[in-house]
């Protein structure tokens, strides 16, 4: 655990102390509140910003484990990887550290863009849901930095990796529930969404908001954070050796 | 300190490294050979960082496959990559490994190796405002901080400046003075032969002379002929001298009492219809050791490796 810890703190000060990437992770998610939460005339609810919130939350994870995966690609091409694996301490701390990073990363980026819902109007959560909401939506970031810690340990350069993330991310948002309730989907969007994982976090949320655990939606997701992490770190002892 | 018996790695259809059997004691031993010639993936291996395909390898008694942990606690190993956090101060990044390592006292053992290193003034800046020797030796200094028995260095001094390399090489030697046995690859031989007790010369994965530079350099008594010569030359060379290579429009020839050869290698050429325009003798360098130990001096490089991760780091 205290080596988990020495790997996060490093990351978390590299990051902290570029300034420019902390705040630009930030833009699109802003931007999907913004133009679109206000914006868009939209006929199944009154307030369209409530019910957008959780899954431009939920984006935001996305976007912040995805682009994480790049982390572990750069420790493995400028040699950082090769000199920690050298080192007596655990090797499969490196990756707990790299998915601890990422899902805090996300989430406290999560908390600017809740604080920016507040203020665009949504309503408040109480503490019994927040408390929740950042349950899930940490949940989501293990399982989402531990798929793209994985995926990025068999990619072999940082091209590749942005080629598989720009890939996968938008396709994952638009077929998940984060823009408009089932009912309003088209019958071949309904069935994909529902299968989407980005879909078990923002279902799971948006129960919060009416004061239900939705346990279908959120064992889904937890099952599956499950594997996938059971995954990576057998994948990560494999090719770590 | 470091025993190999009948090392080997094959990836796919290439062998790496061929059967390398090699006893290492508290020296400083460089390993030298062309690109590709497998000193890379012997680092590795013996830092337990890939596994052999045959053949074991022993660090301070302890197996680099069944016992890597135990290994691993009595090495250090310092890629070439330069791989410092450029986001972090130079005592930040020594302190990360400190705590990786599981240092007690962990200040002061960061504050004595940043001393040793001669860093202690430029300690708490940030290391993108450090030069590349600065960050080699930071690197050091990463690597002293739990005290190693061995401490492998990959290619140390590529990429920096003359002053810079002496200083890397000066706090080798000390290192080895304190009793560090030092395990490390390079490509200048200028440097293997000032500050190595002893050096392994690496061809295509096969270990082709161990000795110390000296004991290399003069126990073929050889000497070396250089001659710049216009027209043509079919190849052929007289008895008892062998031809090295060419070097732009020098021809190197090797030979036992090289001055007394002289007159017979100019009668030689003028019988073939060439000019001879000069022609020098002198004692071998390891240069010209290597040059006549291994079967290629220009193996080309499928991919420089090296350029492609420095720019990756600019763009970090």
């Amino acid at each position: 655990m205290k080596d988990v810890l020495a790997y996060f703190q490093r990351d978390l000060l590299r990051w902290v102390r570029g300034r420019l990437a902390v705040v630009s992770a930030l833009v699109m998610p802003a931007a999907w509140l913004i133009f679109v939460g206000l914006a868009l005339p939209t006929t199944f609810t009154e307030n369209y910003i409530d019910f957008i919130t959780p899954g431009i939350l939920v984006l935001t994870m996305l976007g912040a484990s995805l682009q994480g995966g790049s982390l572990l690609i750069f420790d493995r091409i400028l040699g950082f990887l090769n000199k920690f694996l050298a080192l007596p301490s655990s090797r499969e701390s490196i990756l707990f550290g790299k998915i601890l990073f990422i899902t805090t990363r996300g989430l406290i980026q999560a908390t600017v863009i809740l604080i920016l819902a507040f203020i665009l109007g949504a309503a408040l959560f109480p503490p019994m849901e927040l408390v929740l909401t950042y349950a899930i939506l940490a949940l989501f970031g293990l399982l989402l930095s531990a798929f793209s810690t994985t995926v990025a340990l068999h990619l072999s350069d940082h091209d590749a990796y942005a080629a598989f993330s720009a890939m996968v991310s938008m396709p994952l948002f638009f077929t998940s529930s984060a823009l408009m309730p089932y009912e309003v989907m088209p019958a071949w969007l309904r069935g994909l969404a529902y299968l989407n994982p980005v879909s078990f976090a923002i279902d799971s949320i948006r129960a919060l908001q009416v004061g239900v655990i939705l346990w279908s939606r959120l064992g889904a997701l937890l099952v599956l954070a499950a594997v996938v992490i059971g995954v990576s770190v057998y994948r990560f002892r494999k090719v770590t050796l | 300190m470091i025993e190999t018996q009948d090392l080997t790695r094959v990836y796919g259809s290439l062998c790496a490294v061929d059967e390398l059997s090699l006893s290492v004691g508290n020296e400083i031993f460089g390993l030298l050979g062309p690109n590709g010639s497998g000193k890379t993936t012997t680092v590795l291996m013996l830092t337990t960082l890939l596994r052999p395909t045959s053949g074991s390898a022993l660090i301070c008694g302890h197996d680099v496959v069944r016992e890597a942990r135990e290994v691993r606690n009595h090495i250090s190993y310092v890629p070439q990559d330069m791989a410092v956090d450029i986001k972090l101060t130079g005592r930040e990044n020594v302190a990360l490994f400190a705590r990786l390592y599981g240092i007690e006292r962990r200040d002061e053992k960061v504050d004595e190796v940043l001393a040793i290193m001669e860093l202690d003034s430029r300690a708490d800046d940030l290391v993108r405002t450090y030069s590349g020797g600065m960050r080699r030796r930071l690197e050091l200094a990463q690597a002293l901080v739990h005290e190693p028995r061995v401490l492998f260095l990959d290619e140390p001094t590529i990429g920096l400046d003359v002053a810079a390399r002496q200083k890397i090489w000066e706090h080798i030697r000390a290192l080895k003075v304190r009793g560090m046995t030092i395990f490390v690859t390079t490509h200048y031989m200028d440097e293997a032969d000032h500050s190595c007790d002893r050096v392994g010369i690496l061809d295509h994965g096969r270990l082709v002379a161990v000795d110390s530079p000296a004991r290399l350099k003069n126990h073929r008594g050889q000497d070396i002929i250089t001659i710049r010569i216009s027209g043509s030359w079919d190849g052929r060379v007289p008895d008892g001298v062998r031809f090295l290579g060419d070097e732009g429009e020098e021809l190197v020839f090797c030979a036992r009492d090289g001055s007394a050869m002289v007159p017979g290698l100019v009668r030689h050429f003028e019988q073939q219809g060439a000019t001879v325009r000069s022609i020098a003798v002198r004692t071998p360098t390891l240069d010209d050791i290597f040059l006549s130990l291994v079967r290629t001096r220009d193996e080309p490089g499928g991919f420089d490796d090296h350029r492609f991760r420095t720019m990756l780091r600019r763009r970090s």
